[in-house]
């Protein structure tokens, strides 16, 4: 039994090794760590990864990425927490739920530990845990101004694909989208799930028993990659009215072959890449931008679409 | 002298099936008790019926002169019938001691709360075990690591331990060795020493005979008679158990062997 | 034994090593000692060792130890709930519905909230005794089901996923501190200010100890890791535990009344996943619906880790319990190490796979089986 043991225990250490020397070989530069609220099966935050991983060469910093594994926003505030403790030279999180990361941030930043908010939260709420700043996209905002250019396209009923139904923050960009169209947003929002055929079905479902829906919004590629197969099955891609936010492959795909009319950019790599930029030259020459950065939104439509074909999904 | 129970005509249906066909039975205090029956002959309806699992559907049973009623197993247990299963007896993962108090569990109590009284138990445990023969490494000590036999006497010993006056053994031999099963019919000759009914369910005649004092053949859902020990042969009962004909003839090919 | 004149030549005497693997807490201890070498030697200086760094896999573990006390129980009880990850969303969704929406006192939301869970936690335990069927079918429909109130009904009532506003709904509360707070905040402020661990830089709260308490969370998980403990080795009703998880029908046959015990074993886990989430409604403020994901499987893996037998009958709260701490301290710590997080799962899969098999061997130990 002894000797079995041991096997165990030599087998954990052999298996353990190469992650250990990936981890001793790190920079000597500043330290940040990012920490999402997304969990591991959101496709979109590969861009953040890559654009704090971009701004850590080119700054020669040290970067990290952390997020909850299931999405769950109580681990999130515990990884804050982490983070804190880790003692780093600056973290940039996401507020999904105020209540809940408030505290945890609060506590870094009391820590003397810079921080930014990015992605998710309002400006407001970055004041009052004491961040830097905030940098991101409006999301009432730039589902109010969706909502005005669909009112003037013509639109006067909805439905909202949400696949992250528990982030109010994301919420809000429906919210914003029927305010801006000027109907009630009522029963148009969906929540869709995170699965690919889950979503599709739904969202079938629900064309089917509302045939009389202009337009569809939807929240990311999570949601709207299904989407796009929904609307091509049921035959009325094209002629249904189809927005969404954020950019990827299949929508970059989509909005060249005309099923979706625009996508709302926020671009995601400029809210990774600027606060580890902001951070490294505050933290190097004290010097700190005047206010908030909007990364977006910019609406992405059928022209000039070159560049962001080339990149999407990397760094669009 | 008055026995202990008497089980008179006692019927037992489930639906359109009769499963007890009016079975007569009296059982005395210090004798062991032969039940014998081929499989499917109401041996299992009939000390279930007894143990207060089913109830019948007619006849009575008077229990130490008493007409008897049993809502459910734990009356039975507390009047004082016990029935070992033939593989339900023990736990194996659970320690001798454990196994021997489950269900009875002695109780001390300190600060006003009540905790299970772990040196008493095992404490008995060596002492009953010592009794019937059997050498633990310790009162914690796995069933699991007992052979069958073994459990199968611990079982009849926590049974007698609770003051069992009548104690149905569930063909207590059929999945055992022969050194195991000497071992068992040793102990039920010790329990019978202490004035305890045995009742002895088998259908080997052989394990019947060699520890018995009268014997009730069940055949078809009912009982075809009691005989006293040196009254009948092997062959007989046998005979009796298979409903007769058939089995002579097999009896004769088989040179008595059954 | 002392008495050697009964030495039975076919018994041999057990080595102490031997004595000694077949206790259930063994794995966990193994585990345990594993692990924190392990972090000592390669994430000594990350800060997980500082007073923040140990505060935090701390409560991480308590989280765990919470949950799985209550399954360890249900699992030696030979039964498994699935849905204790719903019940936790569940039941920090009532609190926020009674005690935020419909403005009861917190300490009558939290009341009722333990009332409904666990009369939850009895329905499992009733349709599992009842029916028949495997535990595991029918709180997986739990799941679904709590999971599905869990969204809908703040959406109905508030047209939103996430109530918050619990903290400050709870102020001045009487019961509501008995989950939420921190004790120990004076001892320590002196920490603090001698310097033994760190404090606040900046802020309003300059000054102050950046661990300023220990929160209820712990007192929690070793209050219910002590219980069980003691009811299951100390008890009557814990050897009814063990029997019928051993065998259910031979339990039975001697007295035990095994239905009402596994049913008692589903109100303790869902009064165990009430728990957890009323800490953690207390501790955020705010319950959202996607809380608690997952974390039946959690709960079930710190358990197993701690030693006890998928089928039932054999394990132990202590193993449980430094099951979970081993769960938590390597969640955390390999982001302290430094370790790239998708990797934890790898981690985990190995450590439980390592677990199950020791637990195999040492049951073939016990039962003598080959």
């Amino acid at each position: 039994m002894t000797s079995k043991m041991k096997n165990l225990l030599l087998a954990a250490t052999v298996i353990a090794t190469p992650f250990m020397t990936a981890t001793t070989a790190a920079a000597e530069g500043e330290r940040y760590i990012l920490v999402s609220h997304a969990p591991d099966s959101d496709s979109w935050w590969n861009t953040i990864k890559n654009g704090i991983a971009l701004a850590g060469d080119q700054l020669d910093v040290e970067v990290e990425y952390r997020n909850p594994p299931t999405g769950d926003l109580a681990d999130m505030a515990r990884i804050i927490e982490q983070a804190a403790a880790s003692q780093p030279d600056g973290i940039i999180t996401t507020l999904a739920d105020y209540d809940v990361l408030a505290g945890p941030i609060k506590a870094a930043v009391d820590q003397g530990i810079n921080v930014i908010i990015m992605n998710s939260g309002t400006p407001e709420q970055t004041r009052e845990v004491g961040a830097l700043m905030f940098v991101g996209q409006p999301e009432y905002d730039a589902g109010y101004a969706a909502g005005l250019r669909a009112k003037g396209d013509g639109i006067g009923s909805f439905v909202c694909v949400n696949h992250v139904i528990s982030n109010t923050v994301v919420a809000e960009r429906c919210r914003g989208f029927a305010d801006g169209l000027g109907v009630d947003l009522g029963d148009s929002m969906i929540d869709s799930g995170q699965d690919p055929a889950e979503i599709k079905n739904r969202v079938t479902a629900y064309l089917t028993a509302n045939p009389e829906t202009d337009a569809i919004l939807t929240l990311g590629p999570t949601s709207a990659d299904p989407t796009i197969l929904a609307v091509e099955e049921m035959g009325i891609a094209g002629d249904i009215y189809f927005g969404t936010f954020d950019l990827g492959t299949e929508i970059v795909n989509g909005i060249k072959a005309g099923t979706i009319q625009w996508g709302i950019d926020q671009q995601p790599f400029l809210q990774a890449y600027l606060p580890v930029v902001v951070l490294a030259n505050y933290d190097r020459y004290g010097v700190l931008p005047g206010n908030n950065i909007n990364s977006g939104p910019g609406f992405v439509t059928a022209d000039g679409l070159e560049k962001v074909e080339e990149f999407a999904g990397e760094y669009r | 002298m008055e026995p202990i129970i008497r089980m008179t005509n006692i019927e037992k249906h489930f639906g359109s099936v009769i499963a007890l066909a009016g079975v007569t039975v009296e059982i005395f205090p210090g004798e062991c008790h032969c039940l014998l029956g081929d499989n499917g002959a109401g041996k299992s309806t009939f000390i279930k019926t007894m143990s207060g699992v089913h109830k019948p559907t007619a006849g009575e049973i008077i229990f130490e002169g008493q007409p008897l009623q049993f809502a459910d197993p734990r009356d039975a247990i507390s009047a004082g019938i016990a029935t070992v299963y033939q593989d339900l007896a023990m736990i194996p993962l659970m320690s001798v001691s454990r196994n021997f108090f489950m269900g009875n569990e002695p109780i001390r109590k300190r600060a006003g709360l009540r905790f299970f009284d772990h040196d008493y138990a095992n404490e008995v445990t060596m002492t009953e075990m010592r009794k019937m023969g059997i050498n633990l490494r310790g009162p914690d000590q796995a069933v699991g690591t007992l052979s069958g036999g073994e459990r199968q006497t611990v079982a009849i010993a926590r049974a007698v331990h609770f003051g069992a006056k009548v104690l149905i053994l569930d063909e207590p031999t059929s999945a055992l060795g022969v050194r195991q099963t000497a071992n068992v019919l040793a102990t039920v000759d010790k329990v019978r020493k202490q004035g305890i009914a045995v009742v002895f369910i088998t259908h080997n005649v052989r394990h019947a005979m060699a520890v018995g004092d009268r014997f009730t053949v069940l055949n078809r859902g009912k009982t075809l008679g009691t005989a006293v020990r040196g009254e009948i042969t092997p062959e007989e009962l046998q005979d009796m158990m298979a409903g007769g004909q058939e089995m002579a003839t097999l009896e004769g090919s088989l040179g008595g062997t059954v | 034994m002392s008495d050697a004149a009964i030495n039975d030549e076919r018994i041999k005497e057990m080595s102490p090593l031997r004595r000694a693997l077949i206790r259930p807490e063994l794995g966990g201890m193994v585990g345990t000692v594993a692990v924190f070498t392990f972090f000592l030697l390669f994430a000594f200086d990350s800060g997980m060792f500082n007073a923040q760094g140990v505060m935090n896999w701390s409560v991480v573990s308590a989280q765990f130890m919470i949950i799985a006390v209550g399954a360890c129980l249900l699992m030696i009880a030979g039964e498994f709930d699935l849905s204790v990850g719903s019940m936790i969303g569940f039941a920090g969704m009532m609190i926020a519905i009674f005690g935020v929406t419909l403005g009861w006192p917190m300490w009558l939301a939290i009341v009722t909230t333990f009332a409904i869970c666990i009369a939850f936690g009895a329905l499992n335990g009733y349709i599992v005794v009842r029916t028949g069927l495997p535990s595991f079918i029918v709180t997986l429909a739990t799941l679904f089901i709590l999971r599905g109130f869990t969204i809908f009904i703040p959406q109905t009532a508030e047209r939103k996923t996430i109530i918050g506003g619990i903290r400050e709904a709870a102020e001045g509360d009487w019961l509501a501190p008995l989950f939420g707070a921190k004790i120990g905040g004076p001892i320590f402020q002196w920490l603090g200010d001698m310097g033994v661990i760190g404090v606040f830089t900046r802020g309003n709260r300059a000054g102050e100890p950046v661990v300023d308490g220990i929160p209820m969370l712990m007192i929690w998980a070793i209050a219910l890791v002590i219980f069980g403990h003691v009811l299951l080795t100390r008890t009557r009703f814990g050897n009814w535990i063990f029997a019928a998880g051993g065998d259910a029908q031979a339990a039975r046959y001697t007295g035990v009344p095994v239905d009402r015990v596994k049913i008692q074993m589903f109100m303790f886990t869902a009064f165990c996943a009430t728990v957890f989430a009323v800490c953690q409604v207390m501790e955020f403020g705010s319950a959202g619906a996607d809380r608690g994901l997952l974390k039946e499987f959690e709960a079930i893996i710190a358990v197993v880790i701690g030693g006890a037998l998928l089928t039932g009958g054999y394990g132990s709260v202590i193993g449980a319990a430094l099951g979970a701490l081993i769960f938590g301290v390597v969640q955390q710590g390999l982001f302290f190490a430094n370790v790239e997080s998708s990797l934890f799962r790898v981690f985990l899969g190995v450590i439980l796979l390592l677990a199950v098999i020791l637990n195999t061997y040492i049951r073939r130990l016990i039962t003598g089986e080959r």
